[in-house]
């Protein structure tokens, strides 16, 4: 009462006035992502996947399309594989129901694009484009 | 007779020009205009300045480090948000009451300027030292009300009436403890006059003579500026930003200046009035101990506006009127005893 | 002789304190309320009819939209009743690791709400403070699930991965910091003297106003009723541990936020216990990836951070749920806010809106 509880409020303010401060200088310094977090692109994993659209069937909202053709020996081949990060909600449904763990995340955490068409990509292509990057 | 630097500066100045141009009447009348525009050089850039202290106390009160990014250690940040505001599109919304919904905000910048004519900065060194000057001081930053209003009024728009509203009644009932908590300062000097008042504190400042005039005083203050904890007339979270609500681009810029020229007016207020003003120990000139006072109530001001949180209009009406008034009064009234007891004294 | 008149002041749908998309119609004599109508509908939806056309599985994304900062009460809550649906044993480990997310959910979840009062107050600081702490449990979701707001982290049958012993040591330090954390809250806010007079006496629902109006978590318990659904029920492992239920006595905004500031003392409490006796096992239950419960309905209430959460399930024997009833805490909360701020000055009418803690996404569903 009687304005103890101001000054003692003001105390707090000071300390952090000039205590330690909490920011982490964003685009210099980047925060780890966990082992488990869920966010970015999906890791396609070519030679495991076997195209057998588990993962777009139990997709909540239809954020996977996958074309899969057939060759002439009925051998399956992904030919397409698009992820829209616009309807997808990051739930791992996904991932979780791959018999074959052949899909992961990418842990990319900066996946804001300027226009809306940016937010749909080819995670084969995006595969192909790592195997050549690494050879 | 004076020996503030700025003082000793200007008469060197004046003495230069004399006999170059020879008439010493347009030559005072030069010395005038060079006076006005430095003073509003100091509202332009206090207002650059304080943009950036702002944010970067609050940040640091906040456990952030606040705006880093435009300039080293975010320096040019208050120039980019100008830049910003001056080339925003200047909207006039439809239905408002066009000529006052223009003027107020040029209005509201000129008293908040005007009261710089009055501040003695040094010794020697004040615009106007006019006899009358602490009333003149209260009698012009209380015209600040009227353009709140008229911004309030003419943008046809129920947050800002609202906000306009709340300008009048918690301006109009806070000047009366302050003028009465001022009082005090009047009896002890014998004189209305701003260099006499810190003359007066050469021996003894007056935030030791007169305490409870000091917290009443600064209550109003933040109170009179629409500081935080008292800033009903912005009121962010009830009324969005009150008389400022409609205004977009350098208009609502023009409120800022005027804020926070208002904010480094009542740290120099404070100062002046209760810390000595520009007077201190000798080893520092009488300049410097004038801003580092100043700033230093002007921190002190921050400081409390961002830990506190916001009081509610009729709390402070009734604060106003039935605690800071009476408190006033007997300050006044303890104030003439101990100066007919000093004087029976000695 | 002067007239006045009352007018009405449309308060959101954007504003800055209307935690959301909510309108808020008040109308006003001068500064003093004469009537507050909360006008929702901003943020719907359709989440219970996007249900049916989901597996049970694919639904349980959707409930971490509903109450987006206490996701994972939520998660239980649709897990709990397709359990009691289709008959599921949740193995022991996964009830405790369950109830830690939950109350630590609780924690998070009262942080918003001191952030979002003290900011509708008027300090920014106190929301900084707040969301500075909130940040440590958003942190211990990001190890424990991969997500910091939408965990969906709890499944139906248990939860999708056991907790590591990096998050059980986090907890505990988390859980030892929170007496620290309270301490400044309570020098920061609580002993304000201007806090106090803004909150104490302010927007009283009575006790007996707060049954009919149907009102159920912190907001009932304010008004001085020990309903808590942990303790009626005693769903999980609830009614193994050992807490109380903190009770208000008036009613006001005071009491409101005091009882949350309470209830994280309890919540770190029940966190203490299960990490000290969690034991070892399976933290998933068997369960058929096409989960297809038998024909029936079936109905459970946890206790979310907002109140009483209740899910309704009716299945017709697929593998989708025929039709899901969600019943939103802040939805019926929300009601009292017409009886709250009559009577109250405008100032009042934003703390008394964030007192009952609404939120958006839950009220429109």
């Amino acid at each position: 009462m009687w304005g103890k509880g101001l000054v003692t409020g003001l105390k707090v303010t000071w300390g952090h006035f000039f205590g330690k401060k909490e920011t982490v200088y964003y685009p210099e310094e980047k925060l780890p992502m966990t082992e488990r977090f869920r966010g970015g692109h999906l890791m396609l994993d070519v030679e495991k996947c076997i195209g057998c659209k588990v993962c777009a069937m139990n997709c909540p909202n239809a954020a996977l399309k996958l074309t899969v053709e057939m060759d002439e020996n009925k051998k399956r081949h992904m030919t397409s594989y698009v992820h829209d990060i616009g309807r997808c909600m990051y739930c791992d449904l996904c991932i979780e129901a791959c018999n074959f763990k052949a899909l992961k995340w990418d842990q990319n955490y900066e996946s804001a694009t300027y226009f809306k068409e940016d937010l749909i990509y080819d995670a084969v292509e995006e595969a192909k484009n790592r195997r050549d990057g690494n050879e | 007779m004076h020996n503030g630097i700025l003082y000793l500066a200007g008469q060197s100045l004046k003495e230069l020009m004399l006999p170059i141009i020879g008439s010493e009447l347009i030559v005072n009348l030069i010395m005038t205009l060079i006076c006005i525009g430095i003073l509003f050089m100091l509202v332009a850039v206090s207002a650059l300045v304080f943009t950036l202290g702002e944010r970067k106390v609050c940040a640091w009160i906040q456990v952030r480090i606040g705006p880093n990014r435009v300039g080293p250690w975010g320096l040019l940040q208050s120039t980019a948000d100008m830049l910003k505001l001056l080339t925003k599109e200047d909207i006039i919304p439809h239905g408002v009451d066009r000529w006052m919904w223009v003027l107020s905000p040029i209005l509201i910048f000129i008293p908040a300027a005007m009261v710089y004519a009055l501040y003695p900065f040094d010794d020697g060194v004040i615009f106007a030292d006019v006899n009358i000057g602490l009333f003149l001081l209260i009698a012009i930053s209380s015209q600040s009300v009227l353009p709140f209003l008229m911004g309030g009024y003419a943008s046809n728009s129920k947050y800002a009436m609202l906000g306009g509203m709340r300008t009048v009644a918690q301006m109009l009932s806070y000047e009366v403890p302050m003028v009465i908590a001022l009082m005090g300062i009047v009896m002890i000097t014998g004189s209305l006059k701003m260099s006499a008042i810190v003359e007066a504190q050469s021996n003894i400042w007056f935030i030791f003579l007169q305490p409870i005039a000091f917290l009443i005083f600064m209550v109003t203050c933040l109170v009179e500026s629409n500081r935080p904890p008292f800033n009903m007339v912005e009121g962010e979270s009830e009324i969005i930003a009150g008389p400022f609500t409609e205004y977009t681009g350098m208009r609502w810029a023009l409120f800022f200046l005027a804020e926070f020229a208002n904010l480094l007016s009542i740290g120099i207020l404070t100062a002046t009035l209760f810390l000595g003003g520009w007077q201190g120990p000798d080893f520092l000139p009488g300049q410097l101990w004038f801003w580092i006072k100043a700033f230093l109530m002007v921190l002190i001001y921050q400081w409390i506006g961002w830990t506190f949180p916001r009081t509610r209009m009729d709390t402070i009406l009734s604060f106003g009127w039935k605690v800071l008034l009476p408190l006033a009064l007997v300050n006044l009234l303890l104030t003439g005893f101990g100066i007919y007891i000093f004087k029976w004294l000695l | 002789m002067a007239t006045t008149e009352k007018f009405v002041l449309n308060m959101g749908p954007q504003h800055p304190s209307t935690h959301g998309v909510l309108q808020v119609q008040v109308e006003l004599d001068g500064e003093n309320i004469v009537g507050a109508k909360p006008v929702m509908g901003y943020l719907h939806r359709g989440i219970e009819k996007l249900m049916e056309s989901r597996t049970y599985q694919q639904c349980v994304p959707f409930t971490d939209r509903l109450d987006y900062v206490s996701s994972m009460n939520n998660n239980l809550g649709f897990c709990m009743a397709v359990e009691k649906l289709a008959g599921i044993e949740v193995p022991e480990r996964a009830q405790y690791i369950r109830t830690i997310c939950c109350e630590l959910n609780r924690i998070a979840s009262h942080h918003v709400f001191i952030g979002s009062l003290t900011n509708d107050l008027g300090s920014a600081t106190g929301m900084i403070y707040a969301f500075r702490d909130r940040e440590k449990i958003l942190d211990l979701f990001n190890i424990i699930c991969g997500a910091r707001m939408t965990c969906h982290y709890i499944r139906i049958g248990g939860v999708i991965a056991d907790a590591q012993d990096e998050f059980l040591q986090k907890t505990e330090e988390f859980i030892n910091y929170v007496p620290e954390m309270l301490d400044e809250y309570d020098r920061l806010f609580t002993g304000n003297e201007i806090f106090q007079k803004r909150m104490q006496g302010t927007s009283i629902i009575s006790k007996e106003d707060a049954l009919r109006f149907g009102m159920s978590g912190p907001n009932i318990r304010a008004s001085g009723w020990d309903y808590d659904i942990r303790k009626i029920d005693k769903y999980g492992i609830y009614g193994k541990l050992d807490f109380d239920i903190p009770v208000g006595k008036t009613g006001d905004n005071w009491d409101r936020y005091i009882i949350r500031l309470q209830e994280i003392v309890e919540s770190a409490k029940i966190i203490r216990q299960c990490l000290d006796n969690m034991p070892e096992g399976p933290f998933m239950a068997k369960v058929p990836k096409m989960l297809k419960p038998p024909k029936g309905d079936a109905y459970h209430r946890v206790e979310n951070t907002r109140g009483e959460l209740g899910f309704y399930i009716v299945s017709d024997g697929t593998n989708k749920p025929y039709r899901v009833h969600i019943r939103r805490p802040s939805f019926i909360n929300l009601q009292a806010l017409d009886h709250m701020c009559k009577g109250m000055v405008l100032a009042d009418a934003v703390t008394a809106f964030a007192t009952i803690d609404p939120l958006m996404g839950e009220v429109d569903c």
